[in-house]
């Protein structure tokens, strides 16, 4: 290919223009230093074009290559993995676009440009993200337009992109619904960096603080029936068994499996589409009847933990039993949740106290709750830091806290008075999504609450934050202390934003599960919905195939050259304008009739037209069938067409 | 002369004629294209529509030498083209033309010639010369042949092969005159005898300059496309025996001109195209199923219609 010298520079414009959409992609993945390093080298080259600037040679082309890749090295410790491998291809590419020289290095860069899009596909798969991955899609197909063509204009290579896209998207559909996608990690690219949010596996008085100011969503639930009361929501997460003093922790892995339930009342069923939390948590309704399908266990303490943490989106079906008396534990069992406090010394004399008073467990809990309700405690997001013997400090000292400060205090003060106790961390109700009629669960609606051991009725929640502050079992914490939080979590609380961010939540989930998690069982279920039997992995291949055939089909009838389907010129547009013009007047052209009939029969049927159009229907006859139009006549044409009026035809005669 | 003179005159030729052919301007007007369009003419009817008197008016408008010949079965070659006969005196062959060195030949009954006789007044038409005992003589300038033809009358008449039709460059129809025209002709008598009260329009050079001029008028690309769909059309078609052959479209776009010209436009439109398709096409081509020779009107105006004009 060889283009005309003063075109080479937009060809070069093309393929920067790729390249620097692919790197902006990367803007918030990749460090932001390797995304400046990549700009300047596109404005050095582009400069570099205009005004004659020096550009690096082949060995310094070389050692810029081998620094980057010392950086990348030292940065990521490793070439490996989604974004050290990004990194550097960013960096190589950055470098080949100084080095650009033909069509050949131009369509390399515009090839970077795609796999940067690739690689922010897998890493993002936001819906917030689509249009700019559209758009990025679209510019690189312009790009190729443009360096096959750089004669051609932005738009016009834009639009020859964007058509070619368009042919594409039933093979991109078809791709999408049929392709077998294997159950596995086949896209499992160490990504390495990604944190992990949500609970943990131990809780000090302040860390569901930091979750309660957080407002990303944790989980979503959808009710196969009606949704139970929102007070009844108690999602469970992690179980906490020790406790230092401070902190309470999971302690020791035990892998002992919960034996079956005795259910009291109707079972909830429902699914929970889990946000990737890099944790091993699931979460439940309690109490959950079994284990979900899928790599998860059910343990003896009532808690869902997968087998590995959760790094994608990811859905399972769930029951509950709201109402249900667990079977007795072996009793070494319930002795590891009678493990009193270190410390602590009055809440250990008030455990006796209450011990001395009570006839039996279940007195003493009501006790206990009836303390906290009387002793002037109050609900706080901005508690007083408590001392080493923070439960001493919680129920003599400041008198205020939130549902960390409560459990905790509870249950340290239960196992004094050699009640089995244990604290359950998890979250609390939820939002419902009215559009997309399911539950938002989020990381703010984080709660602890404390498990008892009653002989008779087995584990039995005891909510004491619901004793200090009850309305927190019917409203969010945002609702029920809005100047705890920074502005932005209040500006999002306003009524029509929330509407707002209900319909984007919706359409963010619609997207998540149908689209970015459909699966292989999803493939299935379609086809079983198609009308075939037991769909496997072949009827999927023929699917595949079959739709294969039918886009190339389509696009085969497409590409067969129409007879004179070619765009008509600048002239046959103006004309072509006039003739609809004249439809609209109620005069139609037939598609075999020429310019002096078409005038004739306008004199005859639509005399009142006449004047206005005759004149014009000859110039069209001479321009296009007279002696070389020049462009002014076509360009004088085409105005007297676009200024020229007839009205549309309101059917009265003539 | 200048060309638009030319043209004034006849369209002043045009009028005249009609006043001798009653009722059939289209026609007139088709029959002078044709011949200004260096095309032969085929008048095909039923006796006594004027198709003789229509060949007789066209000779004399167009101020031109002409002769004509009744063909019959015995009709020798000879007969048309001339014989040479040995001149004692000069010791040598001398070549007595025949009726056909002359500027328009009206040939009368031309299918009831034998084939022999047929295809040597064809040769001449196609060549504009003949040949005589090995020597070639050259046919006056300009050369038109206007046959005439009775489509019904089958015994002993040899029906002309398409390759001889196609060197007609169109075939018309006068058909009878509707009841008003008709009460004309029968008031006034013979319109044969009008025929030395009309003046000549033109003469021999003014023809072959009027034939000059048909060739100048334009015919642009686009037109071109549209005659090349046209003439694709019928050879698409799989309800027609044959489509148009070259020479056949070359025809079309000669006859658009002459058209055009009788317009008074100097390029040549679709519409021109439109207007000579018939005529064109009437003697060319022939549905799979259809009678022979049966006239067939639509046709057409039905590969008009099926091929679109594009903008």
């Amino acid at each position: 290919m060889s283009a005309a010298p003063d075109l080479r520079p937009r060809a070069l414009a093309w393929s920067a223009a790729a390249f620097t959409g692919g790197v902006l992609l990367q803007a918030d993945r990749l460090p932001l230093w390797a995304t400046a390093v990549s700009l300047l080298a596109v404005a050095w080259r582009l400069a570099a074009e205009r005004r004659r600037l020096w550009l690096p040679g082949t060995l310094q082309r070389a050692l810029l290559a081998l620094a980057l890749a010392a950086v990348v090295l030292a940065r990521f410790h490793t070439l490996n993995g989604l974004a050290a491998g990004t990194t550097l291809l960013m960096l190589m590419a950055a470098l080949k676009l100084l080095e650009t020289r033909g069509t050949r290095d131009e369509r390399i860069l515009v090839g970077a440009g795609l796999f940067l899009l690739l690689a922010a596909c897998l890493d993002r798969q936001d819906l917030l993200r689509v249009p700019l991955y559209v758009a990025q899609t679209l510019l690189c197909c312009g790009a190729l337009a443009g360096i096959a063509a750089p004669q051609l204009e932005l738009l016009r290579a834009l639009r020859l992109g964007g058509r070619a896209l368009l042919l594409a998207v039933p093979l991109a559909l078809v791709l999408f619904l049929f392709f077998p996608r294997f159950a596995g990690g086949f896209w499992a690219i160490p990504r390495g960096d990604a944190a992990s949010t949500g609970l943990g596996d131990s809780m000090d008085p302040g860390s569901i603080m930091q979750l309660i100011a957080n407002y990303d969503p944790a989980f979503r639930v959808r009710f196969h029936g009606a949704p139970p009361p929102r007070e009844t929501l108690y999602w469970r997460g992690p179980v906490l068994h020790e406790f230092d003093g401070h902190a309470w922790r999971r302690g020791p892995e035990r892998l002992r499996l919960r034996a079956p339930l005795e259910p009291l009342g109707a079972p909830v069923r429902y699914q929970v589409t889990l946000e990737p939390s890099q944790r091993r948590w699931w979460f439940a309704l309690e109490r959950p009847e079994r284990a979900p399908a899928g790599r998860v266990f059910l343990t003896y303490d009532d808690q869902l933990v997968g087998t590995e943490p959760v790094a994608e989106p990811l859905s399972y079906e769930a029951v509950s039993y709201l109402r249900s008396r667990s079977p007795a534990p072996p009793p070494a069992q319930l002795r590891e949740d009678l493990t009193p406090p270190p410390g602590n010394p009055r809440t250990r004399a008030l455990a006796a106290t209450l011990r001395e008073r009570a006839p039996n467990d279940a007195a003493l809990v009501a006790a206990a709750l009836d303390y906290l309700r009387s002793g002037g405690f109050s609900y706080s997001l901005t508690p007083a830091p408590l001392s080493a013997d923070a439960v001493d400090d919680l129920l003599f000292r400041t008198h205020e806290g939130f549902c960390g400060h409560y459990a905790s205090a509870f249950v340290a003060l239960m196992r004094a008075a050699q009640i089995p106790a244990r604290v359950v961390t998890g979250y609390l109700g939820g939002e419902w999504n009215p559009i997309g009629s399911y539950l938002v669960v989020r990381q703010s609606d984080a709660h602890a609450w404390a498990e008892v051991w009653l002989a008779g009725s087995g584990w039995t929640r005891v909510d004491p934050t619901a004793v200090v502050a009850p309305e927190r079992l019917h409203r969010g914490v945002l609702d029920l202390l809005p100047d705890a939080f920074p502005t932005r979590e209040r500006l999002l609380h306003s009524p029509w934003l929330r509407a707002l961010f209900a319909g984007w939540d919706a359409a963010n989930s619609w997207w998540g599960t149908h689209v970015v998690k459909f699966s292989y069982e999803g493939q299935l279920d379609l086809l079983r919905r198609l009308g075939v039997r037991a769909p496997d992995a072949v009827d999927l291949g023929r699917a595949f195939i079959a739709g294969l055939l039918l886009w190339l089909l389509w696009l085969g009838l497409r590409i067969t050259p129409r007879p004179r389907g070619v765009r008509p010129d600048a002239l046959g547009r103006a004309y072509l304008r006039l003739c609809r013009a004249l439809g609209r007047a109620g005069l139609t052209r037939a598609p075999h009739e020429g310019p002096l009939a078409l005038a004739e029969r306008c004199a005859i049927e639509r005399p009142r037209l006449a004047p206005a159009v005759e004149g014009l229907l000859q110039r069209y006859a001479e321009l296009r069938f007279g002696r070389g139009a020049d462009d002014q006549a076509v360009r004088d044409f085409t105005r007297a067409v676009a200024q020229l009026s007839l009205g549309r035809w309101s059917g009265a005669f003539p | 002369m200048s060309p638009d003179a030319d043209a004034l005159v006849l369209a002043r030729a045009l009028e005249t004629l009609e006043t001798v052919i009653l009722g059939k301007p289209a026609q007139i007007r088709l029959c002078l294209a044709c011949l200004l369009a260096r095309g032969h003419l085929l008048i095909e009817d039923v006796p006594g529509v004027g198709k003789t008197t229509l060949a007789h008016a066209l000779a004399h408008v167009l101020g031109l030498a002409w002769q004509r010949v009744q063909f019959t079965s015995d009709l020798l070659p000879a007969d048309i083209i001339g014989v040479s006969i040995f001149d004692r005196a000069q010791q040598r062959f001398n070549f007595r033309q025949g009726p056909i060195f002359t500027q328009l030949l009206l040939a009368d009954e031309v299918n009831r010639a034998s084939p022999r006789t047929q295809s040597a007044l064809l040769e001449a038409m196609e060549e504009r010369q003949v040949s005589a005992d090995g020597t070639t003589y050259v046919l006056p300038e300009p050369f038109f042949v206007v046959a005439t033809q009775n489509p019904r009358e089958q015994l002993g008449t040899f029906a002309l092969p398409e390759s001889q039709l196609d060197r007609f460059l169109m075939r018309v129809t006068l058909g009878y005159p509707d009841a008003a025209h008709e009460r004309a002709l029968l008031r006034g008598g013979e319109r044969r005898e009008l025929l030395p009260h009309i003046g000549a329009a033109l003469d021999a050079a003014g023809v072959l300059r009027v034939q000059r001029a048909v060739r100048e008028v334009h015919v642009a690309d686009a037109l071109l496309d549209y005659a090349q769909s046209l003439i694709a059309s019928t050879r698409e078609r799989a309800d027609l025996k044959l489509g148009l052959s070259p020479r056949a479209g070359q025809g079309l776009v000669r006859a658009a001109q002459a058209w055009a010209y009788l317009a008074g436009r100097r390029s040549v439109l679709p519409e021109d195209v439109q207007a000579v398709l018939p005529p064109l096409i009437a003697h060319r081509l022939e549905r799979r199923d259809a009678e022979p020779h049966g006239p067939d009107p639509g046709l057409a105006a039905e590969i008009i219609r099926a091929v679109p004009l594009s903008p």
